[in-house]
């Protein structure tokens, strides 16, 4: 059994933890241990940091070698900080990551893959290969890959419990090992069942959305999910296009950096461009409405909600905002409002 | 309406100042200069730019742009009192009441027309995201040209050689938008009043030291973060000119002797910005606050043969950018080197950044044996302020530490 690597964010890149001989193990907020990241942090804090670092001061974790940070958000950032109060043992790695996309913040983000990588390699005292590593890269596109299969399937129609499944992969994958997530993947890729009707076809969006319990809820309030984009789902496998450049860093960097992005990274020849996106990719899955879901306190995407409401409403489609807080308790307390939007949307 | 209210700050202050031309009055020269800004800002024919805290406005001045962070707006409009209808305006289009205030504030002028359109737009990612979430609205309502300088955490060759490269590209991004060239002369004097103004502010610091201090409780309230606005300039050499004769000149007559002083106290990143009697408050429980966090020289001088490696050193050396046991660490250092008894952390509500490092910070001030007051306080929106309650526990605090 690998050692696993802890991380929290959609931008580490996996392939390059198994590469150096780990298992990746994103810790997900879901935890029973008690409410004490708030005497280290602050209480307003989103619900994903404060979780997590509740499960690092409750040693409600399995055994790590270390952890990847990411240095995607301010929450995410005091998280780091706090880790080092929490776990004084641990290995850490903080990368910055840019929030614009132009060739100096590719090239900077290549160098702090490859920083991270020979990092990885020397925590497990092994010899730095890059065969591996594009070995690796090759399992996690293939999966990618079957993913992005499973997803047109669910965008077509809608097949009961085929969307929490397709969660439960990508949570294999973000805390087992892509091989197992691949096989899953593949024995899934076909619906058993056939395609249902009934349902109303909606485009979800935020930041974590990782219980596969909560893709089940949606269709007990009436549902299809046609497709989604969270920092959990999806958006996470992205495909590492190995030829983009020579240099495998290079190629990861601007794979991570120039396909769908978190709120917090920023095509700056086109401000506000997620919103457009959203509009896309809502087109794209047939949706009829959008629900947009997000964690309390989380800036990158509350401060981005109003120019997304904004797109929706120029194209009519409607749109219903919903804030969480990492449990399905939350969304119990959002039915009356989801079964409303749905009544709205109609069949 | 931000245009007259600058316009009438600098008649009345240049009134005062004319009837006592051989007077200090650092403050108001300073209030001055910085409501000439903002005329400067609201007026047309101007090349504006709104940007970040964190962005270079010495080299943006020697390239002919007016610039200015935008939270700079988000207090002005609470210390006039007129941020709660931009507040409200934010919210009902969709801005979180839990986001930050300074960021709802200006959001709020920029839907209700009352910020003067950009040129164009440069965020930094330090000192927060949710700033430069802002910044991306500005761009999009305006729609502008945006640039992003990206302020690496840690402090190295490559992100030095990273954030450089970057700030030599805005030059070229600025000089798209203005037609005209970085002149190397300009910028070289740019720097070189920066690094006069950088080494007249270290003597200020070192003279609001002395114990007693020379400082009251107003005088230097949020100096460290808003003067940078003029620090490249001669007119920034002439105000930071005045804040040290004024301090010595309080040490020479020894009124720093007269002044009650039972307790030495920090302030903890920004002050209050609305009308808030906390100041007066001080003064009546002999508690002054010696030292803002953010009242200090973290950088080397600017080398104007070498100016983006310097820049870039001096952004990821500013506390805020770096991580909280860098900022713990330096906080520590001007505990001691201030003697402080006590800290007043004002953890301003929906911010993530600062606040969010709440008990870090705590921790970290417990190792020197410094207490810490953690006031849970919006400081731009007053809104929701339980003034009783913050009077309350400041008086406890005092008395704690007396």
């Amino acid at each position: 059994m690998n050692k696993k690597i802890g991380f929290t964010c959609a931008y580490t890149p996996v392939p390059l933890i198994e590469a150096a001989g780990f298992s990746p193990f994103r810790i997900f907020p879901e935890t029973k241990a008690p409410d004490q990241s708030g005497h280290l942090l602050h209480d307003n804090l989103c619900p994903h940091v404060k979780k997590v670092l509740d499960r690092a001061l409750a040693d409600d974790l399995p055994d790590l070698e270390g952890m990847v940070f990411i240095n995607s958000c301010d929450a995410m950032r005091r998280l780091a900080d706090a880790w080092h109060d929490a776990r004084p043992n641990d290995k850490i790695a903080l990368l910055d990551l840019p929030s614009g996309v132009n060739s100096l913040s590719l090239n900077f983000l290549s160098k702090e893959y490859e920083r991270l990588a020979k990092m990885l390699f020397e925590w497990n005292d092994t010899d730095f290969s890059e065969e591996i590593i594009k070995d690796k890269i090759n399992t996690w596109n293939h999966l990618a890959g079957v993913v992005k299969e499973i997803e047109g399937t669910m965008s077509n129609g809608y097949f009961p419990g085929y969307a929490s499944g397709l969660q439960h992969i990508i949570n294999t994958v973000a805390t087992d090992l892509t091989n197992t997530a691949l096989l899953m993947a593949q024995e899934y890729a076909q619906p058993k069942a056939l395609a249902s009707k009934g349902r109303v076809p909606v485009y979800i969006f935020g930041n974590l959305l990782f219980d596969p319990k909560v893709y089940d809820l949606f269709e007990d309030y009436n549902i299809h999910v046609t497709a989604s984009d969270f920092c959990t789902s999806s958006r996470f496998i992205t495909p590492i296009d190995s030829k983009a450049d020579e240099n495998i860093f290079t190629s990861m960097a601007i794979s991570y950096l120039s396909q769908t992005p978190c709120a917090r990274t920023m095509d700056t020849t086109l401000p506000g461009s997620i919103a457009q996106r959203i509009v896309e990719q809502a087109k794209m899955s047939h949706a009829k409405g959008v629900i947009g879901f997000t964690l309390k306190f989380c800036d990158p995407y509350l401060a981005r909600i109003p120019m997304i409401r904004q797109a929706l409403q120029k194209e009519s489609i409607p749109f219903l905002m919903l804030e969480g807080d990492c449990t399905t308790g939350s969304m119990g307390q959002q039915q009356t409002r989801i079964e409303a939007f749905t009544e709205m949307l109609g069949v | 309406m931000m245009y007259e209210h600058f316009d009438n700050a600098v008649k009345g202050i240049s009134k005062t100042l004319e009837q006592d031309p051989e007077g200090i009055h650092a403050r108001k020269k300073y209030v001055l200069g910085l409501s000439k800004l903002g005329k400067k800002l609201y007026t047309k024919d101007e090349n504006i730019a709104w940007c970040g805290v964190t962005a270079p406005f010495d080299l943006l001045s020697a390239m002919g742009v007016t610039s200015c962070f935008v939270e700079f707006v988000g207090a002005m409009l609470a210390a006039t009192q007129t941020a709660g209808f931009f507040f409200e305006e934010a919210e009902d289009s969709g801005f979180a009441t839990d986001s930050c205030a300074y960021h709802r504030a200006v959001m709020g002028a920029v839907l209700k027309n009352a910020m003067p359109e950009p040129d164009f737009i440069i965020g930094t990612s330090s000192p927060c995201t949710a700033g430069l979430a802002i910044v991306e609205n500005f761009a999009k309502q305006y729609k502008k040209d945006f640039f992003i300088l990206n302020i690496p955490q840690n402090y190295t060759k490559d992100t030095i050689n990273y954030l450089a490269a970057q700030i030599e590209e805005m030059t070229h991004f600025v000089s798209d938008h203005t037609q005209r060239p970085l002149s190397k002369k300009k910028l070289s004097l740019a720097l070189e009043n920066f690094n006069t103004c950088s080494g007249i502010i270290k003597d200020i610091y070192e003279l609001a030291k002395t114990k007693p201090s020379p400082v009251d409780n107003k005088i230097l309230k949020d100096f460290g973060t808003v003067v940078a606005l003029l620090m490249g300039t001669q007119e920034g050499i002439d105000i930071c000119q005045a804040f040290k004769d004024e301090l010595s000149h309080r040490i020479a007559t020894s009124q720093h002797l007269a002044s009650k002083e039972h307790i030495r106290l920090m302030w903890i990143q920004n002050r209050i910005q609305y009308p808030f009697p906390i100041n007066e408050m001080l003064d009546d429980l002999g508690a002054k606050v010696v030292v803002d966090e953010l009242n200090n020289v973290t950088w080397e001088l600017m080398d104007p043969d070498n100016p983006f490696e310097s820049i870039a050193k001096r952004m990821i050396s500013i506390p805020f950018s770096m991580n909280t046991s860098e900022r713990i660490k330096t906080m520590k250092n001007l505990a001691t080197d201030y003697q402080i008894d006590g800290a007043i952390n004002p953890c301003h509500w929906g911010c993530r950044q600062g606040t969010g490092a709440r008990g870090l910070i705590s921790k970290g001030f417990k190792d020197i044996n410094v207490p810490v007051l953690n006031l849970e306080i919006d400081c731009v929106d007053s809104r929701n302020l339980a003034k009783g309650q913050i009077e309350t526990r400041v008086e406890a605090f005092i008395e704690m530490l007396s």
